[in-house]
């Protein structure tokens, strides 16, 4: 029965997760490089690559009944739709009301509540008198 | 079409033959993965729309994330994907004790991803970067922007669902030990292991996207 | 067919145990079918609740937010609950094994386990209607439903639960016609039912995970403000519609997929001829299934969405008409020359051609947006729904029936009865529902408990007509109900209508346990007609 099932080489599985590994060192590194726009291009397709390791060495569909293949490309091709046709209306709002663009109120309203704090959280004492005296707890 | 005593007593009565069960098992789980890119891609959908619409406060608040401790997660992970390959290698390779080591050592690193979440959880709890309207940290990095609770509340609910999916990963890979161990896993027979193994990886997969789209945030 | 005739799915094997542990899906459709009947009725009388309301202006019967509660429930129940469930789930967890000549679906335990789970988030809706209901729509729109006191979180987490077993029915049907078919059963040989639920789970799997974790959001929303689809957190409201329809709208074809299968079985079968076009209707079934995914944006013309996105939906809209406008010429052409039969399955058929054809046309003026703006949550909209949900899917359920009851249960009802109730339902359904175009093109907004004297004429007769509806699918389901009982003798045979598909041709009525006694071998394909004659074993 195992006989007809395609084992993969340990040798396989050590060089992916090592390339997995390095391409996971080469992302973080890019990040800290300022490329505009282009960085999220490039992260995305760093992880798209790495995820392309995954699927095909690691879940096997390289040797495996292309169904399964056809299955998984089915399932991304979806949500690129879902992300697409989402992305036709909230990036092109405005078309007819600019004003509709911009918002009525920038932040949320308990923001007017919240004291300004340190970086552990700690409220901080601020120069305007309506925030004195108030603690963490909002709403 | 009905089995005699030849029949190993893993195939289930409704199926011809081992191999399409196993076929047929291998093909449930993709079908399974499917819906598992839609659920997490509903989160796409939603940090993909807020990102696009506010791009500097997902910059400025994602300094806020702990990028070593992402980082780490992500060898983790990948690592921990390895482990269960070379678990299923081992059993079809028809070796019990290293099939049940790599088991034991997934289950361990999962365990080690929870707890490195669990630290970078609980400093957030402490400083107050707390998804919604629990959110209260006003410090000097996010003063000047707006909103930054939508990115902490995606941020949990996100890495929050694939938190879960690893704690369940968990106790799937305890349950093929236990399999394992009592020998009704073995080379003949490791359907679940392999299927276990498709979903372990997703779990991999979808940290391999979260992991950029939050903590390298060029 | 077995040489032990007494022994079939029903009586074999015995005890209450054997029936809530069962792995055979015929006993798992059944349970399907009941629970499903059951909450019909509840939608039902909710509906007739509405309609009494509704016969004359004013809050004669209940008050604005009970009537609120009403709408909700009613929609929530009739689509979660009952359609989207139990049509695949009954009909289709009986059928299939049966007609791809398979012992059982591809995993036996999760179909179990699908109903469970079904019957479990069942609760969180019965929980919901005796605690005071739910009053944002089935739609559950933020920021109302973030904000509403009544129960959202039960029922939004009984539909999240639902939706779970929704998935795995569909991920059980898709294994099962890819790997279970019996050998050199191929594609283009399965019954035209089976393209149909292979459709429906295609869909299935692939949008209500998104559903799910709508819901999840709505819930996290209400609990934590995480804010992404209130206004006052900095959210989007039009951001939840995105989520909630990239579901819903193919939901609608998971709703009327299985009904096109049924009719697509029903029409050759009562014709006694060969379908035209099978491979039309196929591929019909995949495309609408695909394109089903491209248009959602159409139910929302009016919410403020970009313009540029309003042109995309309603464009892509135009299309998705398309392929059942094939699938009904395909229709016609079958019975075309045939020998039609006006069997009550075939009456129920009839009557699906014809309204479903006016729900779908209503469909395709609304998918115009101009016309749209002025129709949209108007009674336009609603009797467009109901033609194509009712007309269409409950009749197609009403008529896949009455085909497969002497099957399933070896028993015959009372044609008769049976007939005059499908002519009973057609009526009543007219004039419950036409005059509902003419409300909304006069501008009746749907949602509303009471409304302005110009609209209580068309209210009348709706309501006058509803009684009628109400009463024959009642008397309808309670003739088939009554076929059951041990004194009816009237035994149709294995193949009342002389029907050439497995189901009929290979197993007793009712199925054997284990449906076959070996691996199938078929001499013709499932609609040869042409071919083959076989005598219904029904004497009329």
């Amino acid at each position: 029965m195992s006989n007809e099932h395609h084992i993969t080489p340990l040798r396989t599985y050590l060089i992916i997760a090592g390339s997995l590994l390095f391409l996971t060192g080469v992302t973080v590194w890019v990040s800290y490089i300022d490329l505009g726009s282009f960085n999220i291009i490039l992260a995305m397709a760093v992880a798209t690559l790495k995820a392309t390791l995954v699927v095909l060495f690691f879940m096997h569909l390289l040797w495996d009944d292309k169904k399964n293949l056809v299955i998984f490309v089915m399932s991304l091709m979806f949500l690129g739709i879902f992300i697409t046709f989402t992305l036709l209306d909230t990036g092109f709002r405005g078309g007819i009301n600019p004003e509709v663009k911009t918002a009525i109120k920038s932040k949320a309203s308990f923001y007017d509540n919240l004291p300004l704090t340190d970086t552990h959280g700690n409220p901080v004492e601020s120069h305007e008198d309506h925030h004195e005296g108030e603690d963490d707890s909002h709403h | 079409m009905s089995h005699n005593s030849s029949s190993p007593d893993f195939l289930h009565h409704h199926f011809h033959d081992v191999d399409q069960q196993y076929q047929t098992s291998k093909f449930g789980m993709w079908a399974f993965i499917l819906t598992e890119v839609l659920t997490f891609g509903g989160l796409f959908v939603a940090y993909t729309v807020y990102r696009s619409w506010y791009p500097e406060m997902f910059y400025d608040a994602h300094l806020l994330l702990d990028v070593q401790k992402g980082m780490l997660n992500t060898i983790v992970l990948i690592s921990s994907s390895l482990t269960m390959a070379l678990a299923i290698w081992a059993i079809q390779k028809k070796n019990k004790k290293l099939s049940l080591w790599m088991l034991v050592i997934t289950w361990v690193l999962a365990l080690g991803f929870l707890g490195i979440k669990y630290l970078e959880y609980s400093h957030k709890f402490e400083v107050g970067q707390l998804p919604g309207i629990f959110y209260s940290y006003m410090g000097p990095e996010v003063v000047n922007i707006d909103n930054p609770h939508i990115f902490f509340g995606i941020y949990f609910i996100m890495t929050g669902l694939h938190g879960l999916h690893v704690a369940i990963g968990m106790g799937l890979i305890a349950w093929l030990i236990y399999l394992t161990k009592k020998d009704k896993l073995h080379s003949e027979y490791y359907t679940p292991m392999e299927t276990v193994g498709i979903f372990w990886h997703l779990v991999d997969l979808i940290w391999i996207y979260l992991f950029p789209l939050f903590y390298l945030i060029g | 067919m077995s040489e032990n005739q007494n022994i079939n799915y029903l009586n074999h094997p015995k005890g209450i145990m054997s029936w809530l542990l069962t792995l055979d899906h015929k006993r798992i459709g059944l349970m399907y079918l009941f629970s499903g009947i059951i909450f019909f009725l509840i939608g039902g009388l909710l509906a007739l609740g509405m309609r009494l309301e509704l016969a004359a202006p004013g809050n004669d019967f209940v008050s604005n937010d009970t009537y609120n509660s009403m709408y909700t429930l009613h929609g929530a129940i009739m689509i979660f609950l009952f359609i989207i469930p139990a049509i695949p789930g009954a009909l289709g967890n009986i059928l299939l094994p049966l007609m791809v000549g398979a012992k059982d679906v591809a995993f036996p335990r999760l179909n179990l386990a699908s109903f469970y789970i079904y019957s479990f988030g069942a609760l969180f809706a019965i929980y919901t209607i005796v605690n005071g209901g739910v009053d944002t729509g089935w739609t559950f729109y933020t920021p109302y439903s973030t904000q509403s006191t009544s129960n959202v979180v039960p029922m939004t987490l009984g539909i999240f639960i639902i939706g779970f077993s929704s998935i795995l029915t569909g991920l059980n049907f898709i294994a099962t016609v890819h790997k279970m078919r019996v050998p050199g059963l191929t594609w283009y040989k399965l019954p035209l039912f089976v393209w149909a639920l292979y459709g429906t789970s295609l869909v299935q799997i692939t949008a209500t995970p998104v559903l799910a974790i709508t819901m999840v959001l709505l819930i996290l929303e209400r609990f934590l403000g995480i804010g992404i689809f209130d206004p006052a957190l900095g959210g989007d409201p039009v951001l939840y519609q995105h989520f909630f329809w990239f579901y819903s709208h193919p939901a609608v074809y998971i709703m009327i997929l299985p009904a096109f299968g049924i009719i697509s079985e029903i029409i050759p079968v009562h014709s006694r001829k060969k379908v035209w076009g099978y491979k039309f209707i196929a591929y019909s079934t995949l495309s609408i299934a695909f394109i089903g995914f491209l248009v959602w944006g159409h139910h929302m013309f009016t919410s403020g969405q970009s313009v540029f996105s309003q042109i995309v939906f309603s464009f892509i809209t135009y299309f998705v008409g398309i392929p059942t406008g094939v699938k009904i010429f395909s229709w016609i052409l079958t019975m075309y020359k045939g020998q039609v039969s006006f069997t009550t399955p075939m009456i129920y058929a009839l009557s699906f051609l014809f309204l479903f054809t006016i729900g779908g046309l209503t469909g395709i003026f609304l998918g115009a947006v101009a016309l749209d703006i002025h129709l949209h949550d108007t009674y336009f909209v609603v009797a467009h729904f109901h033609y194509v949900m009712q007309g269409g899917t409950i009749i197609a359920f009403l008529a896949g029936l009455h085909h497969w009851w002497p099957k399933s249960f070896g028993k015959m009802y009372n044609q008769k009865i049976a007939s005059l109730c499908a002519l009973g339902v057609f009526i009543g359904f007219n004039g419950t529902f036409f005059p509902q175009f003419l409300l909304g093109l006069r501008g009746m907004p749907r949602r509303y408990a009471t409304y302005s004297d110009q609209f209580s004429e068309l209210h009348t007769y709706s309501t006058f007509w509803s009684t009628i509806l109400g009463l024959s699918i009642f008397i309808a389901i309670l003739n088939l109900m009554w076929s059951l009982r041990k004194s009816n003798k009237l035994n149709p045979g294995s193949n009342p209508w002389g029907a050439l598909t497995m189901e009929w041709t290979h197993t007793s009525s009712p199925p054997h346990p284990h449906n076959f006694e070996s691996d199938p071998v078929f001499t013709n394909g499932p609609y040869d007609y042409d071919k083959v004659i076989v005598e219904p074993t029904l004497k009329k």
